[in-house]
């Protein structure tokens, strides 16, 4: 089968400085993949280079298995077949949504009365048909990436870019829309590529997820993987809230991977990459949502944040601190010692990152 | 910004007082002086303005306008798709060559390009070549369209530039079109009013000029509504003649003020939104075919005129070959002489005097109101630029004529009169620009309105400050449809002895002179230029 879109030893640079160190990746038909990162990392140079906004410096882009973008030959974006949607909405301002819809499928050689009567189904179908005669500036924020998405899905793409899609929009808006995106790719079983540094938006939108740092290639995996298999600190970090606990191994019984640490007076089973032949002391990343308060553990409680449907916790223990996430209100005060307990655990690759603090993500 | 500016209290009055006295002694009564007058004189101006002579004169101003208008913005918008949307090798030098006309005072580029290509000029010395009807309206069309082209190129660019964000036309792109049709879509229909804009704007300047038709029409017996009002105020002292000039100049504010509005409304529709992030768009390589056009364009409206401008100014005499033998600077030596020298005294003066109370005046009425008002404000002044000089210096020279006649102090007035809108729409523009939230810190860390003022906002303000008053000088160092009209025996200034002794027809003194001007504007424009970008938008208001 061939893949909807593949990307070989792919290089972007800006003058001197490269940008994107030659990736290799392919997005499978019918397939989401998120490409994560932070600002800086590359992904909206990787989407503008498959897009055919800028000419790569390297290595080759392929689109249902035809080169568009060689050494030799850069195919124009008009001809690649493939969709976007801007972090900046991108509406022309002198068009209304329903002239915006209409506007790709005039360029596939529709007669404007087709185009039009297209444009109108399509917003009809999205439920935006309220809004067919409005230009960019009678839309709200939301409203204007929604017929974005609209144009988007009029161009019938191979392939779906999205930038940031939703990163400036309000909070309740995002998940709205972010759904929205999901729910609407999925159903047309078009493949698609997403730009983002949202974790959730990457973890839900996706069948696999891409971390990319500084223009490399990090991990590569579906959602619960890089969640719960991070290659290393700077992965577990991107890919959710994590703590980092000393701990000291025991029992590494080789290659399946089946071991477990020592942690207080707790034997926990862990989970790694490369365990065979390590020992003594290692290093194991927490979940808040591996370790629960209760336990025989004992830990004394610095920080209480209460979110609403769950509460998180971070205590100091003498094998470092560690977050905790329980549902429901407050059930210790700052201050307190308590039992807690470790349900399981993910053995970091040594080297590498360095620990820095546990960080609690907001807003997860 | 507003309030932070707005709690001055007593200061705020004061300086409302004093810009609304300004605007009144230098803008409204002279205009309203010229009314009177008109009203005195009954329908005998609008009488005189239907006679054959002034239709002719006012005919001839509107269609020049019209062809200028089209071949700068033409010119223009194909100069900015070029070295905007594509790769163009030695670019920066393109853009200095498009813009350098813009420092050249157009009588100036006139006096070049009748060196370059008018009878006994270079080309024709050198090839037999010139160019059929240069004195008249031919050459009046190619030199007014050569010098407004830099003014269209400009607007249109600044319009791309905030307007036109690359993602839109990346949106097209990936939408399914060309480059063409991308172009056709969604550049050009957001440029649209910037287009109009700029078009109104060239009209209205171009009915305003009066340097270019001073020096190919006359001579040729060309004249445009300008140069006809010159003419009746100078060398007539009819009644009839003065009842032309009455209504040829009501006309002539119509006109313009008509073609201004239209600019205004057009200009600002499509506001700009959101920022631009991501890569920029990648260049392609520009055509051979445009490219070629640009650069010869480039030589024959810059390099050609000015080159021969300053090989006549350097040649011993009129008809010699500009060889290495023929070569003298004793030109300039001859004219810097006992009537020049005063004149070119009087130029940097009037320009320095009315630099200075241009920006006092353009800050104190950025300071006065507050809000919206800034803008109304900003626009009112803006009447005093928009009327044609001649016609404001006739009103400037019934107004204060009977005790000021003949003085520095007269064409001062009229300057600041012209010029002030000049300075003040950059600064009250700059002034909206200073976010309030940096005031607002100030105000929430000790600061009362004078202290915000005194240490937050002129800071910021320094270098438009300075951009304005270079503006002023550059304009008042350039400025002849003025001066031409109000000066005396003692108070000519250098333009006006250029224009004059150009009309005694002295070319090698007449062009030394010219030389010596626009190297005075030049050296005036370097640290113009270095200052930018509060530069680009003071030249966009």
């Amino acid at each position: 089968m061939t893949a909807a879109l593949e990307c070989r030893a792919l290089r972007i640079a800006y003058g001197d400085t490269e940008v994107l160190h030659g990736v290799d990746f392919t997005v499978d038909t019918g397939e989401s993949v998120a490409l994560l990162g932070p600002s800086g990392s590359g992904k909206t140079s990787l989407l503008y280079a498959v897009a055919g906004f800028l000419a790569p410096s390297g290595g080759e882009i392929l689109l249902d298995g035809r080169p568009v973008s060689t050494s030799r030959t850069q195919e124009p974006p008009e001809r690649r077949g493939v969709a976007m949607v801007f972090q900046h909405y991108a509406l022309w301002p002198h068009l209304t949504a329903v002239e915006t819809v209409a506007y790709p499928m005039r360029r596939r050689g529709m007669s404007r009365v087709e185009a039009r009567a297209g444009a109108l189904a399509m917003l009809e179908r999205l439920g935006l048909s309220g809004l067919a005669d409005r230009t960019p500036a009678q839309l709200s924020g939301g409203e204007q990436q929604r017929v974005g998405l609209a144009r988007a899905i009029a161009r019938e793409p191979a392939l779906f870019l999205f930038d940031e899609p939703t990163a400036h929009l309000d909070t309740p808006l995002r998940a709205a829309l972010q759904e929205e995106l999901a729910d609407r790719r999925a159903r047309s079983g078009t493949a698609a590529l997403m730009a983002t540094h949202d974790v959730a938006e990457a973890l839900a939108f996706a069948d696999r997820v891409i971390l990319l740092r500084e223009g490399h290639l990090v991990q590569v995996g579906t959602p619960i993987e890089v969640y719960e298999r991070p290659i290393d600190l700077w992965a577990a970090r991107l890919t959710g809230p994590a703590s980092v606990l000393d701990a000291s191994l025991v029992d590494a019984r080789g290659a399946n991977g089946s071991a477990s640490i020592r942690i207080g007076e707790s034997v926990v089973p862990v989970d790694g990459i490369a365990i065979d032949g390590r020992a003594g002391k290692v290093s194991v990343l927490v979940r808040p949502d591996w370790a629960a308060l209760g336990g025989e553990l004992s830990g004394t409680v610095t920080h209480v944040w209460f979110r609403g449907p769950h509460t998180d916790y971070r205590l100091a223990t003498s094998n470092g601190d560690v977050d905790i996430r329980e549902p429901g209100r407050p059930r210790v005060d700052i201050g307190a010692t308590t039992g807690w307990r470790l349900d399981r655990a993910w053995l970091l690759t040594p080297g590498g990152t360095s620990p820095r603090e546990s960080i609690m993500e907001t807003g997860q | 910004m507003a309030d932070a500016a707005g709690r001055v209290g007593v200061g705020r009055g004061l300086a409302l007082l004093a810009a609304v006295l300004s605007f009144v002694v230098l803008i409204a009564w002279p205009l309203t002086r010229l009314a009177i007058e008109a009203a005195g004189a009954g329908t005998a101006p609008v009488l005189a303005a239907l006679q054959p002579e002034a239709m002719e004169a006012i005919g001839n101003s509107l269609w020049i306008a019209a062809a200028v208008t089209g071949l700068a913005v033409a010119g223009g918008l194909g100069l900015a798709l070029l070295t905007e949307h594509a790769a163009v090798p030695g670019r920066t030098i393109m853009i200095v060559g498009i813009l350098f006309p813009l420092l050249v005072p157009d009588f100036v580029s006139a006096l070049g390009w009748t060196r370059a290509f008018g009878p006994a000029g270079l080309f024709d010395r050198i090839a037999g070549v010139e160019i059929p009807g240069l004195y008249g309206p031919v050459g009046i069309v190619l030199v007014q369209a050569t010098g407004a082209i830099p003014l269209a190129y400009l607007l249109i660019v600044a319009g791309m530039r905030s307007r036109a964000e690359p993602d839109l036309e990346r949106a097209a792109r990936i939408s399914g079109a060309d480059g063409l049709t991308a172009l056709r879509t969604v550049s050009l229909p957001l440029l649209w009013p910037v287009i109009a804009a700029a078009g109104g704007l060239i009209f209205a300047t171009t009915m305003n000029a009066f340097g270019t038709p001073a020096v190919l029409g006359r001579p040729a017996g060309f004249a445009t509504m300008t140069t006809r009002i010159y003419g009746d105020l100078a060398f007539s002292s009819s009644e009839a003649a003065f009842e032309r000039v009455l209504g040829l100049s009501f006309l002539l504010v119509a006109v313009v003020l008509l073609a201004l509005a239209f600019s205004d409304r057009l200009g600002p529709r499509i506001a700009t939104r959101g920022t631009i992030t991501g890569p920029g768009l990648e260049a392609r390589p520009a055509g051979r075919l445009p490219l070629a056009m640009a650069w010869v364009f480039v030589v024959l409206s810059v390099v050609l005129p000015l080159g021969a401008l300053l090989l006549t100014a350097l040649t011993r005499a009129v008809g010699l070959p500009p060889l290495p033998e023929h070569l003298t600077l004793a030109n300039f030596g001859r004219a810097v002489d006992s009537r020049t020298l005063p004149a070119l005294l009087n130029s940097l003066l009037l320009a320095g005097f009315a630099a200075v109370a241009c920006v006092t005046l353009g800050t104190v009425a950025a300071i006065a109101p507050i809000g919206r008002w800034r803008q109304r404000w900003s626009q009112v002044v803006t009447i005093g630029f928009a009327v044609p000089g001649s016609v404001l210096a006739v009103g400037v020279l019934l107004a204060f004529g009977r005790s000021l006649r003949d003085t520095l102090l007269i064409i001062l007035l009229a300057y600041v009169a012209k010029l002030w809108a000049l300075a003040q729409r950059p600064i009250a523009g700059a002034m909206d620009r200073v976010p309030i939230d940096l005031s607002h810190a100030a105000r929430v860390h000790g600061a009362d309105g004078r202290t915000v003022l005194r240490t937050v906002v002129m800071p910021i303000l320094a270098p438009t400050l300075a951009a304005a008053g270079l503006l002023v000088f550059v304009f008042a160092l350039h400025e002849v449809t003025i001066s031409i009209l109000l000066y005396g025996p003692s108070s000519a200034t250098l333009a006006v002895a250029i224009i004059n002794l150009q009309q005694l027809g002295d070319p090698t003194v007449t062009t030394a002179l010219a030389v010596l001007l626009t190297l005075l504007v030049l050296a005036c424009a370097v640290p113009l230029v270095a200052l930018r970008r509060s530069w680009l938008h003071s030249v966009l208001g």
